[in-house]
């Protein structure tokens, strides 16, 4: 569907993006993850045509498209801001690229109502001027003005970001619903590696200009390809001391685990390995409690489920087991 | 927008229309720089050095020499004494009413500050002519103190005082906006830290309030400077001699009547122009040093401080209402002579029982004694503003000249600026804004001075014409109007532009709009308000504008503040032109009446974004629904 290769973004002389290479399928729901400066955006953009690259080929659906123009390239974009014209009504923001595109007046009014229909925006909501809604609804009409134009694919540049947690949560699940319904392929530009694992087909992780890994929600988390990756999606202890000692793990190479994968006061597993731990202090978040164990010289985070019975206080002796598939490691 | 080392748009070619769009549009910038602005003002220094002594040959220290040894430096020193003396009243006066208002618990803050924004509105030769209404030899208050205290000087309001007196309250309006705005920015938990720290009221006030003013009442008080230096109206109508009347009337002298009078108006506009230069260096500089911005994040709004003492609040209040009579005297004063007829507005005694509109509406004849005992008719002597042709006439050539210039400047500017935005950080676009920023370092008085003596004569690059030449005038006065308004409009229209979001325009592009299109549809609607608000208020303040009238002054090119001036001459020659107090009474609330609609226009109507528009809109449509429902019913009924 979109296949970019070898592309190299430059500013001045600065290189944003090495080599990037990418293949987001069909239908496909793509991440592109990592933190602010990573070149997420930069190879989202280059995509959608705001950037050229200096070398590397944008290809859609077999078309090479690195030099077409922006408006030419049957791309949908949803902003960061949403970028909704404050001076038009909804209305006239979704029309606004079918009216450029001299659609005639009925075929609009049937494209705007039935796009609007689809992402819930009544008529009464079409009548009003953006900065009457609300950052759900103005989501809405971004994604439909994005939509009503048919792109081929979807680009969606941190939409999220502007908005409360709670509102977040909500409308990722609605984005990701719309998503399944409209079976479009998205691009989906994201710093929040929890939106980034809930709504992914599959994920692009990018550092300093690099994709480090490029896999499922569940290849990235359980099975980071590098250090970076294993750092940056979710939280995780690096062993030291006498967990690396005991665990016969190579002391010339760096070594994770995530906190879940520590088992707390359990019976004995086969291969695993068990050592004693006192409870520094614990953080209470309601659905799990997260324990902070010291273990000889290192102090490890754990996460356990709050059934209400098993809960350990501050300087209770534990036994901390760490099975060694659980570990990944990574050359230093 | 993000720019990567190639753009795209492929390769350049010469027929490439963008290109010449480019090109045409960098020519047509450089000829107006060049040929209105720098050559004109070059050609006025010019002109000091190269003035010639009695036997013809150049003499290019004369004009210094002449200057120095004879009285010309007493204008220079009248208007810094001026300048230095309007510093520290405009700013005992500007800080008392924001205070006053905004900080202190006074009763009655809203009225009083209706009252103190009356200057907004009213300003200008109309109102120094308001407050000769009042003040003169013959004006109403001198006549009162006069039977209070018969010793007093009926002609106290005249030369450096009545210019003090008048300047003092007509230039208090950026105190009156721009440190209301400073004042109500602070933080009221500043304020809160600071008395639960310990610190007393007015401790408060001194040391926490009055340093966050302190960048805005720098900037005012260079800005009151600049004004004091440059003041035209007042002293030319009050009679205080000061450099830029000086310059109107060597502008308009000849080598018949006295040595080099040009290249000495030129001089002394120079020499404003230094003044003016190096203050503005040392605000610019000031302002980059960044202002006390709070770092708040949940800003508190400010409570109004009561005064504690009784005493101190009792003197705060009369001091309140002092100023408040000041400042509505005379706007109360003219509206209600301007309503009544020629008698009472010549002898400046209210006739409750005789009510007119005849300042404003049609003519009447007038009917007098001679000397030799007969009775004589002037015949249509007394008109109203609306009926008196020149009147009419200074009106109409203000109205369109002003229009076309505001517009003008607004076209330029907003083009300007779009340019500015598409090429950030690069040279060019500050090549662009610096020329536009350009006219701000120079006087009004230096650059017109500079059209009146450059283009009095056939110019090549504007056609071979004499641009001060009869009618030509008001092309003259219309190209100065535009330049002098530039550097304002740049400045509100380049803040407007900052509020386009970059990704609007990406959006507009990605869905298909050209350069053209996203430019007309999405960016310019959106800086629309600003762009009319400043087209409103460089409209309203042409409309009344004075200084540059005085300095093109010509038959052809009589603007409204000029038809003023006359009216107020007229006045002096004995019954030549009674009713012209009234006319000019009537003059003054058209102007009032003007700005206070094109003020509500820009901040009342112009503020409101498409959602509270389409509110009232709907309110609107309800409220009708509702009379008609009910009318209906009635009607059934």
């Amino acid at each position: 569907m979109i296949k970019l290769t070898d592309i190299v973004v430059k500013f001045g002389e600065f290189e944003a993006l090495h080599n990037i290479n990418v293949h987001v399928k069909e239908g496909e729901f793509f991440t592109f993850l990592g933190p602010s400066g990573c070149g997420k955006t930069t190879t989202l953009r280059t995509i959608t045509g705001f950037i050229e690259p200096v070398s590397g080929k944008v290809e859609m659906q077999g078309r090479d498209i690195t030099r077409v123009p922006i408006e030419k390239r049957n791309i949908g974009i949803v902003f960061q801001s949403y970028a909704l014209f404050p001076t038009m009504t909804v209305h006239d923001n979704i029309a606004f690229g079918l009216k450029i595109k001299k659609l005639k007046k009925d075929e609009i009014e049937q494209k705007v109502k039935t796009i609007a229909r689809k992402v819930d925006l009544t008529d009464e909501q079409l009548a009003k001027a953006v900065s009457q809604l609300s950052g759900g609804q103005q989501q809405r009409v971004a994604i439909a003005r994005a939509l009503v134009t048919e792109p081929a694919i979807i680009c969606m540049d941190e939409p999220l970001s502007n908005l409360d947690a709670k509102l977040r949560v909500q409308l990722r699940n609605e984005l990701k619903k719309m998503q399944r319904e409209f079976g479009i392929t998205t691009i989906y530009v994201t710093h929040d590696q929890e939106e980034a694992l809930t709504l992914s087909d599959r994920i692009a992780v990018f550092n300093k200009g690099y994709i480090e890994q490029i896999g499922t929600p569940n290849e990235v988390y359980n099975f980071s390809k590098t250090e970076f990756v294993a750092n940056f999606i979710g939280d995780i202890n690096r062993l030291e001391g006498e967990a690396v000692k005991g665990l016969h793990l190579d002391k010339n190479r760096h070594h994770f685990i995530r906190l879940e994968r520590i088992r707390v006061n359990r019976p004995k597993d086969e291969g695993e390995y068990q050592t004693k731990g006192v409870i520094e202090s614990r953080e209470y978040y309601g659905l799990y409690i997260k324990y902070y164990i010291r273990i000889g010289d290192q102090s490890v985070k754990v996460i356990e489920k709050n059934d209400g019975i098993n809960i350990y206080d501050v300087g209770e002796t534990v036994t901390v087991g760490i099975h060694p598939q659980d570990v990944m490691s990574y050359d230093a | 927008m993000q720019k990567t080392v190639s753009s795209p748009g492929g390769k350049r070619d010469w027929l490439n229309p963008s290109l010449l769009y480019k090109i045409f549009g960098g020519v047509l910038f450089a000829y107006l720089f060049l040929g209105f602005m720098v050559v004109p003002c070059l050609n006025t220094l010019t002109s000091i050095f190269t003035a010639k002594d009695a036997a013809g040959n150049t003499d290019p220290l004369a004009v210094i020499r002449f200057f120095l040894a004879g009285s010309m430096p007493s204008f220079v020193w009248n208007s810094v004494k001026l300048a230095v003396c309007l510093v520290v009243t405009v700013n005992v006066v500007g800080i008392s009413i924001v205070l006053l208002t905004e900080y202190f618990d006074i009763k009655g803050a809203k009225i009083l500050r209706l009252g103190y924004m009356t200057t907004l509105i009213y300003s200008g030769v109309a109102l120094v002519t308001g407050y000769q209404f009042l003040y003169d030899s013959n004006g109403i208050i001198t006549k009162w103190m006069v039977e209070m205290f018969p010793d007093i000087n009926k002609q106290w309001f005249s030369g450096f005082n009545a210019v003090l007196f008048t300047m003092t309250f007509a230039c208090t309006s950026n105190h009156a906006l721009f440190l209301r705005n400073a004042i109500r920015g602070i933080d009221y938990n500043t304020v809160e830290a600071a008395r639960n720290l310990g610190a007393k009221p007015f401790k408060v006030l001194l040391k926490v309030v009055m340093p966050t003013l302190l960048p805005t009442l720098f900037s005012l008080t260079v800005m009151t400077f600049i004004t004091g230096l440059c003041a035209m109206s007042a002293p030319t109508l009050l009679g205080y001699n000061s450099i830029n009347p000086e310059i109107v009337r060597l502008a308009g002298s000849s080598v018949a009547d006295e040595a080099f009078p040009q290249a000495r108006a030129a001089l002394l506009s120079i020499i404003l122009a230094m003044f003016t230069m190096i203050l503005l260096t040392v605000l610019n500089h000031y302002e980059r040093k960044g202002h006390y911005l709070s770092v708040s994040k949940t800003k508190a709004k400010l409570v109004k401080q009561k005064i504690q003492n009784p005493a101190a609040n009792v003197l705060a209040h009369i001091y309140a209402y002092v100023l408040f009579i000041i400042y509505m005297t005379p706007v109360v004063m003219i509206l209600v002579f301007s309503f009544q007829n020629w008698a009472s507005v010549r002898a400046k005694v209210l006739n409750p029982s005789e009510w007119t509109l005849i300042n404003y509406f049609g003519t009447q004849d007038y009917q007098y004694t001679r000397s030799n005992g007969k009775t004589a008719t002037r015949y249509n002597a007394i008109s109203g503003v609306f009926s008196n042709e020149k009147t009419v006439g200074g009106i109409q050539l203000s109205f369109v000249l002003a229009a076309i210039a505001a517009a003008l400047a607004c076209v330029i500017v907003v083009v300007a600026v779009n340019y500015i935005f598409k090429n950030k950080n690069k040279k060019r676009a500050v090549v662009v804004e610096s020329c536009l920023l350009f006219p701000w370092l120079l006087p009004t008085i230096l650059i017109c001075y500079s059209f009146r003596i450059f283009f009095n004569g056939e110019v090549w690059y504007v056609f071979n014409q004499n641009l001060y030449f009869r009618e030509n005038v008001r092309i003259l006065i219309i190209l100065a109007y535009t330049v002098v308004k530039l550097p304002f409009a740049l400045r509100m229209i380049k803040a407007a532009f900052y509020a386009i979001d970059d990704e609007l325009e990406d959006a507009a592009r990605n869905l298909g709009a050209s350069g053209l299109v996203t430019f007309l549809k999405v960016k310019l609607p959106i800086v629309l308000p600003s762009v009319l608000a400043v087209f409103a208020l460089n409209f309203n303040t042409l409309f009344t504008e004075y200084d540059m009238g005085a300095t093109f002054q010509k038959s052809e090119g009589t603007t409204y503040a000029m038809v003023m001036q006359s009216m107020t001459n007229e006045e002096g020659r004995d019954s030549m032109n009674m009713n012209a107090s009234g006319r000019r009474c009537a003059s003054t609330v058209f102007i009032m009446l003007v700005s206070g609609l094109i003020l509500y226009l820009v901040y009342g109507v112009g503020a409101r974004d498409l959602g509270e528009r389409l509110e009232r809109r709907e309110k609107r449509r309800r409220f009708w629904r509702k009379i008609t429902g009910r009318a209906g019913k009635d009607v059934k009924a």
